[in-house]
């Protein structure tokens, strides 16, 4: 049987232009060899952009930060002082000169004065001279019983406004020296290496949440502000209320100025005034918004259920018009009969499903308890920057990088051509068994971004945009089929599904592309609905290489629908591909038909030897 | 891809031989996938996948077993298979198959240079009726209709026999002239497993054996034709239960109606002898056929009538 002669590989080296064309007569071990000395070109041309594009991220984002830190450092104290900021450090740096002047002068009442003492014993003195100086009243000693409980609560307020400075000016510290380590280069390693130990230095700074740490900074101040002013408040207070009402005033503004801001901030994201309490409330109002409709929804629909509400419903109706004087009387005369009938229906009802919700919270604790460890095992990985997989190794931990450097260099570039070089060296990774599950939406945004519009249902690739929209398209295809085997419940599935929804208008069909199939499958795999109404494969003769691309993925996926649960049968889009794949003419190379075969195999319940977890090379060497 | 194959063929063949039916079709999709596969194959000269389909699609006992989408890839498979490969692969794709034109013509050629077969026979015969009530090429193409005057045994279950009856085919078949063709027509499509669905076939055929079977000349086609019936009404007083083991689509009322229709068709045929023979002079013998009472009396009174086997009838003295 003829079959055809080029493979996967052949695209990825052929079409690529990079790597010369291959000649299929070549020994597979010379052929292996260059495949992998192609993809190892691709692998230091990504890393080269990589540096670049690295190098101008970290120069803004040390820049950003560093500024920041040097602004609270100087607001807090007068460290650093140079230049021509001095007045605006000067200014700024009162703020820890007035806090400390009224700690001290605050601090002298916290002791009993001795100058009350000597006032005291000059006027026992004066009483013992002459016993008529003060009348009646004899003077006495005083007694030190503490100090004024108002001094207390200056003082604590005051020394908690300081401790907030100083607290925000040691983390600023931490912070440049955080910083510094950031961006210190590696004296060793290979350029991968340490574009690599970089992303891994980023990726920290994410999990960690080092951007909420340098945003807290701010946050401290304010707090030590308020502080001082209450502070302030309190104490000019019992000295005079009519100076301390002006401070009063001021405070009061700062607080509801403050208050006005965060509001306006939370309630449209275009205003100016934006502050980490406007996005938190922002966030809040969200969820609760979420939550209340929700309940309120259950609420109306399980009142709508009622045996109340539907009894007054059909005797409104029944009775219509209800009002009139010859219907109203049976109308209420039916509806008091029947009500207390229709409520102990509900009353009934609402019982048994409470019993029912009892009776599941009781299963409820065991499976809350595997979810908790499997969480905290979870979270415990994540903290330590490692894949929540098995199997982790050197290599693993490698590619892991490898794609979380893709995975930045696709969210933070703009230029096309780096974006497909990136995608060129992510198609050629051998396996993605630690992929970043965020590059399926990263691979989704590029490949939208390569589409001009929509052109009577049919989407219309950019000029000059076809190769990067078929790499793309691959990618994403390879990804989504990956992650629907290996976790079918994430949400970067579901986040990728929604997206399919949003962005691509209804029948919308990629006819006449490159990636039609591997677009298409991908988004009948991700949407169930597509599968029905969009989707003919008759239409189209796939390249080999994406031909041979998606059956391998396919493949993977019939085995571990089938495996998932053995009496479940292989999709049907799957059974279709199959079908056409072997019915079409030339047929295709020997490893699709092998391919198409397997997932036939898998639907009849064979036990079918795992091919899957081949690499490119070595399925190559097979073929 | 040799051992996936042979899995393949291994299962199939463990599924068709256990004989539950169900499994069978709950697997039709899969099963069907391999058709384009076993027809490359077979053009290869490695039939092993196709006779292994052909298999399974008879054990399933289904009427719908081809799943649909091999349709529209039935002109691919046409234009490069092999004659056999064409005609024992027609009768499950060539239905539903858009642009039938050009692959009924392939179909009819590969029909033609086939080597004869019980199988081979089979497949044309299933494919010719199932298509033939709404093509208009199939009257021009004479040479595949006698195909059927070799009466290859059609299974219980079989979609060329339910869609055989349909008005028009028996309107086709009449058109051809031939009264061979037409008695194997309907030797071919009375069976004890399907019913005569279409009100207007039952009565195209009514009108066939009066109009296309009646003189003394038509003797000894009546006569196959009678015996088939009463083949066919034997099998279906062995009760629904037995024949619900070939076919398990037929139901108590479905059988009720088979009797009443053969039955009346028989009586039809029985009664043209009867006329046949009270217009003639000559003492003849007819066929075996049984005669009832009522038969005997509607016979004229210059016949004698003997009851022995074969039976022969007399002139009265």
């Amino acid at each position: 049987m003829e079959v055809g002669n080029k493979t996967m590989d052949d695209w990825r080296m052929g079409e690529f232009g990079t790597a010369p064309d291959q000649d299929v007569a070549k020994a597979p071990r010379n052929r292996k060899q260059e495949i992998l000395s192609a993809r190892e070109d691709y692998r230091s041309q990504f890393y080269k952009h990589y540096r670049k594009e690295a190098e101008d991220y970290d120069r803004e984002f040390m820049e950003k930060h560093d500024e920041d830190l040097n602004t609270t450092l100087i607001f807090v104290s007068f460290r650093r002082c140079s230049g021509v900021r001095m007045l605006t450090r000067s200014q700024a740096g009162l703020f820890s000169a007035v806090t400390s002047a009224f700690i001290i002068d605050v601090q002298s009442q916290l002791r009993p004065d001795p100058n009350d003492e000597t006032v005291a014993l000059l006027r026992v003195l004066i009483y013992k001279v002459d016993n008529t100086t003060f009348g009646n009243d004899p003077p006495a000693l005083p007694q030190w019983t503490g100090p004024p409980h108002m001094v207390v609560q200056v003082q604590a307020i005051l020394y908690a406004s300081l401790a907030a400075s100083l607290l925000s000016a040691l983390l600023a510290m931490l912070g440049k020296q955080w910083l510094n380590r950031y961006v210190s280069t590696d004296l060793r390693g290979t350029a991968v290496e340490r574009s690599q130990n970089r992303q891994r230095k980023l990726d920290g700074i994410i999990t960690w949440y080092f951007d909420y740490v340098m945003e807290a900074l701010p946050l401290m101040l304010q707090a030590a502000l308020l502080l001082l002013g209450c502070a302030l408040s309190r104490y000019l207070w019992e000295v005079n209320p009519t100076v301390a009402s002006v401070i009063l005033t001021v405070t009061a503004f700062g607080i509801f100025f403050y208050i006005f801001i965060i509001a306006a901030g939370a309630a449209s994201e275009n205003c100016p005034y934006q502050t980490p309490g406007s996005q938190a409330l922002r966030y809040l109002r969200r969820r609760v918004q979420r939550v209340f409709f929700l309940a309120a929804s259950v609420v109306v629909s399980t009142f709508r259920r009622s045996e109340v509400f539907k009894t007054v419903v059909n005797n409104f109706e029944q009775y219509h018009p209800w009002w009139s004087g010859d219907n109203i009387k049976p109308f209420l005369k039916v509806t008091a009969l029947e009500i207390p009938r229709a409520f102990a229906t509900d009353a009934y009802r609402l019982g048994r499903a409470t019993v029912r919700l009892f009776s599941t919270l009781r299963h409820l604790g065991p499976a809350m308890a595997t979810l908790s460890v499997s969480l905290a095992r979870k979270a415990h990985n994540r903290l330590r920057g490692v894949p929540s997989t098995p199997g982790q190794g050197l290599d693993q931990r490698t590619t892991t990088l490898d794609f979380r450097c893709i995975s930045w260099i696709l969210q933070t570039s703009l230029d096309k051509a780096v974006h497909l070089l990136t995608l060129k060296h992510l198609v050629t990774t051998p396996t993605l068994a630690s992929v970043n599950p965020t590059l399926v939406a990263d691979c989704f945004d590029v490949f939208i971004g390569c589409i001009k519009g929509v052109d009577n249902h049919k989407v219309v690739i950019a000029q000059g945009l076809e190769e990067l929209a078929t790499v793309s398209a691959l990618c994403f295809f390879n990804l989504v089929s990956h992650l629907l085997v290996v976790d079918p419940t994430s949400s970067i599935l579901e986040g990728a599904r929604q997206r399919c929804l949003e962005v691509l208008p209804a029948y919308a069909y990629f006819n006449g592309h490159e990636p039609y199939y591997t677009m298409n499958t991908a988004c009948c795999l991700l949407v169930p609905k597509w599968r029905l109404l969009y989707f003919q494969w008759s239409d189209y003769k796939p390249s080999t290489n994406e031909h041979s691309m998606v059956a391998k993925s396919l493949v993977k996926f019939a085995r571990f629908e089938y495996q998932g649960a053995p009496q479940a049968k292989v999709p049907r889009l799957i059974l279709r591909f199959a079908l056409h794949s072997l019915s079409l003419y030339p047929p295709p190379p020997t490893s699709i038909i092998a391919d198409c075969l397997s997932i036939v195999a898998i639907d009849l319940g064979c036990d079918v030897p795992d091919t899957g977890a081949m690499t490119s090379d070595e399925r190559w060497v097979c073929i | 891809m040799n051992q996936i194959s042979r899995l393949i063929i291994q299962k199939v063949k463990t599924l068709a031989e256990a004989e539950v039916p169900d499994e069978l079709r709950s697997k039709r999709k899969a099963i069907t996938t391999l058709l384009p596969y076993a027809i490359w194959l077979e053009q290869d000269g490695q039939p092993e996948i196709l006779d292994t389909f052909l298999h399974a699609v008879r054990a399933s006992k289904t009427l719908y077993f081809t799943w649909s989408r091999a349709n529209q890839f039935a002109g691919t498979l046409f234009s490069e298979a092999s004659p056999r490969a064409i005609v024992l692969a027609s009768p499950y794709i060539l239905r539903k198959a858009p642009g039938r034109d050009d692959m009924v013509q392939r179909w009819a050629a590969a029909a033609s240079v086939v080597p004869y077969t019980e199988e081979v026979a089979q497949s044309v015969v299933e494919a010719l009726l199932q298509i033939a009530f709404n093509h208009e090429l199939l009257p021009h193409l004479t040479n595949i209709w006698s195909w059927l005057t070799k009466r290859p045994s059609l299974p219980p279950v079989s979609m060329g026999r339910s869609l055989g009856i349909h008005p028009n085919t028996i309107n086709v078949v009449r058109e051809l002239g031939d009264t061979e063709i037409l008695k194997s027509y309907l030797l071919l499509v009375w069976s004890e497993w399907n019913r005569i669905w279409y009100k207007g076939s039952f009565d195209e055929m009514c009108a066939s054996t009066r109009e296309d079977f009646g003189g003394i000349g038509m003797g000894h086609h009546r006569a196959d034709l009678i015996q088939r019936l009463d083949h066919i009404l034997v099998q279906l007083d062995r009760g629904l239960e037995y024949l619900k083991q070939h076919n398990p689509d037929l139901n108590e009322d479905s059988v009720r109606r088979m009797g009443d229709q053969y039955g009346e068709l028989r009586n039809i045929l029985l009664g043209m002898n009867i006329e046949a023979i009270a217009r003639t002079s000559y003492p003849m013998v007819i066929l075996p056929c049984i005669l009832t009472e009522t038969d005997v009396h509607r016979i004229s009174h210059n016949v004698y009538v003997c009851a022995a086997s074969p039976m022969s009838i007399t002139p009265r003295v």
